[in-house]
């Protein structure tokens, strides 16, 4: 079996190629089924606003990246896939495996540590589930993938540090306003870290939650689950004056708030504090809004820098996360490898079995004269020697299985002894 | 010079008073509850106060600024109504936590001018003396803690705009309640430091008659409740905070150094 793993994410892809490769939940399915029709054994899609990773599994005469090749061929048409050049990371065997790993243990996050990304994954794995793309290899590597994030969870500090943007959107905001009680939001887009961190404000006590999108219904749609107003995106800036916090992750490509509009609001604020949270990429406010008495902006670096208040601290928790991933790929690749002699064990067995047993039967052809005991004693004699003979290559096999250079020897001893 | 002349400036402190409530109570609360009462009395004190003064000048045949006494009435009764011709065209209902304790103290002031008969008991004498210290200490006191909030705050702000945080911010109070604590303190302080001024120039002007006025210990008690005013004022209706508040508070911290330090010179008049 072969294992590969194709995709892009924040730190190959900007967002806008991101999103045109982005699979909604309700065609996930059907892409599935795709690339099983393509020749795919398994396949799991994952697809959250900072990666879309295809993982599959194929037998061993079809290569998994000529399956992904076609894939992207058919898939909306030719005329897209030349954009993702240079975008599209590709893995395979022990790197994909490793990748998942990271993936799962959330190491390849934005935010390292935030747990959502187990959830998504998670998720994904759920729909491979119920339309039948999982079960062999990928379904043991995606299951390991969840333990290995759980270890990494309960053995690393990780978890703790970096919970996850919204998290940290909140702790600030404690830490600049006191209680949130009676504080408004305004939410700026509909960006899905932008909700998450806006839910954790309302359940602090921010009781106050203005929307604002360029589409109006989305908007009101964003607003009813808030409990919160919609307000039109044209008139968002003549109401910013009563907002104490500010979250945007609008898809702008330019900035939506500059130096002289926040300098007006701050007037107008009579220098009452106001906190800027841009989870924009590309960012929707000016950096240099930060320079304004008054105004306080972090952008998802700096809030990431909120949570990992001790830089040294963060590494050393990754680095061991790391070091937990790899001791379970080796175990992993181990595991699969026993997995992969199983075989060759039995036929080499199988086939010096045939040897004995029909040399034995020719024997005593020749010899008819002899008691049962005697029948008896040769049966015995040849099946020693046949183990032994095998004892040598089998452990040898074993010994070699998961060894980098374990391959070599494996096929050797195929070959020595003919087993196809 | 007209004894009821006097009464009737003093009947003006009385009214004016009222306004230093209100501008208390709007540092405080936040809400400016008495400011319509306030006015009125504010009104009524100025007619008082032109009374007393036309009064006077009728006495003496001439404008009334003659002494520092008569120059400050006259000065607090201009302020009174060039606020009342503001406040009647432009709504500037913020400025009056600046004036109505400014004009307060000013005819306050110009009030303690004809000498009345030295203390009638020394302990009497001595309660009065002890009120004023305890209620300028306190004043002090709470100005310390105004100090010390605003210049965390800063320390703060700064903190959370960094880039790269480190775990200081997590350690001091949030801006919220840094500038609660500012507002609290800098109201409750500014009273009890007014107090204090109002019944140290009394005291004053009992000891000494009219020459109170001249010692510079006095006078630098005014510039630091100038500065003290200053601060409320900004604060309140320009929402002063950070760098500004910090420096402010600092200053005024200062002056209250100066104040003590010229009191303790003043020790004698206890003796």
């Amino acid at each position: 079996m072969k294992l590969l793993v194709a995709g892009l994410s924040h730190k190959t892809a900007p967002v806008d190629l991101r999103e045109q490769l982005a699979i909604p939940e309700g065609t996930l399915p059907r892409t599935l089924q795709e690339l099983q029709k393509l020749g795919a054994s398994e396949a799991v899609v994952l697809s959250t606003c900072n990666r879309v990773e295809f993982a599959l599994s194929s037998p061993d005469d079809v290569e998994p990246g000529s399956i992904i090749d076609r894939f992207f061929a058919d898939w909306r048409g030719s005329g897209l896939s030349g954009a993702f050049d240079g975008h599209l990371y590709r893995l395979e065997a022990r790197e994909a495996i490793q990748h998942m790993f990271r993936v799962a243990a959330s190491l390849d996050s934005m935010v390292v540590g935030e747990p959502q990304i187990l959830g998504q994954l998670k998720a994904a794995y759920a729909v491979a589930k119920s339309e039948g793309t999982v079960g062999g290899l990928l379904e043991t590597v995606m299951t390991k993938a969840f333990n290995v994030a759980k270890r990494v969870r309960s053995e690393t500090g990780i978890g703790q540090m970096a919970v996850s943007v919204s998290y940290a959107a909140v702790e600030l905001a404690r830490q600049i306003f006191g209680s949130l009680k009676g504080h408004t939001v305004l939410i700026i887009g509909s960006g899905k870290m932008g909700e998450l961190a806006a839910k954790h404000l309302r359940r602090s006590g921010a009781n106050r939650i203005l929307v604002t999108n360029r589409t109006w219904e989305r908007a009101e749609e964003m607003a009813k689950t808030f409990d919160g107003r919609a307000v039109e995106y044209s008139q968002f800036q003549s109401i910013l004056h009563e907002v104490d916090i500010v979250i945007s992750s609008s898809g702008a490509p330019h900035y939506i708030l500059t130096r002289d509009d926040m300098q007006r609001v701050i007037r107008q604020r009579r220098n009452k504090p106001i906190f800027l949270i841009d989870i924009a990429v590309p960012r929707n406010i000016d950096p240099a809004v930060n320079e304004i008495e008054g105004v306080i902006l972090k952008d998802v670096d700096g809030l990431e820098g909120v949570v990992s208040a001790n830089i040294q601290e963060r590494t050393r928790q990754a680095e061991a996360a790391e070091k937990i991933v790899l001791e379970e790929v080796d175990r992993t690749m181990a595991k699969l490898r026993v997995e992969e002699i199983a075989p060759t064990i039995v036929s080499l067995q199988g086939q010096l079995e045939e040897i004995r047993a029909a040399e034995v039967i020719r024997t005593l052809r020749r010899m008819p004269g002899l008691t049962a005991e005697q029948v008896a004693q040769i049966e015995i004699m040849t099946k020693s020697i046949v183990n032994k003979i095998a004892h040598g290559p089998i452990s040898e096999l074993r010994r070699n299985a998961g060894q980098p250079e374990g391959s070599v020897v494996i096929e050797a001893i195929r070959r020595v002894f003919r087993i196809e | 010079m007209g004894e009821s002349s006097v009464i009737w400036l003093r009947v003006a402190a009385g009214l004016y008073s009222l306004g230093l409530i209100d501008a208390v109570i709007t540092v405080l609360r936040r809400s400016a509850s008495l400011f319509r009462i306030a006015l009125g009395a504010f009104a009524i004190g100025a007619l008082f106060q032109l009374v007393s003064i036309v009064e006077q000048g009728l006495a003496q045949g001439q404008c009334p600024v003659t002494d520092i006494f008569e120059t400050m009435s006259f000065c607090a009764f201009i302020i009174t109504v060039s606020f009342l011709a503001i406040y009647y065209r432009y709504k500037a209902a913020s400025l009056s936590v600046f004036i109505f304790p400014l004009v307060f103290v000013m005819t306050l002031v110009g009030a303690l001018r004809s000498p009345v008969s030295t203390w009638t008991n020394p302990s009497i004498r001595n309660a009065w003396l002890i009120t004023h210290i305890v209620f300028a200490l306190l004043g002090y006191a709470a100005l310390l803690f105004t100090a010390a909030a605003a210049v965390v705050y800063l320390v703060q702000e700064r903190q959370l705009k960094r880039k790269t945080s480190n775990a200081i911010y997590k350690m001091l109070p949030p801006l919220g309640t840094l500038d609660e604590l500012i507002s609290k303190s800098l109201g409750a302080g500014f009273a009890f430091i007014t107090i204090g001024i109002v019944i140290g120039s009394i005291w004053a002007f009992v000891e000494m008659g009219t020459r109170w006025i001249g010692e510079s210990s006095i006078a630098i008690s005014f510039v630091t409740w100038a500065v003290y005013l200053a601060l409320v004022f900004f604060r309140v209706s320009a929402g002063w905070r950070g760098r500004k508040t910090a420096i402010l508070s600092i200053v005024a911290l200062l002056c209250c150094l100066l104040t003590w330090v010229e009191h303790a010179k003043l020790g004698r008049f206890s003796q």
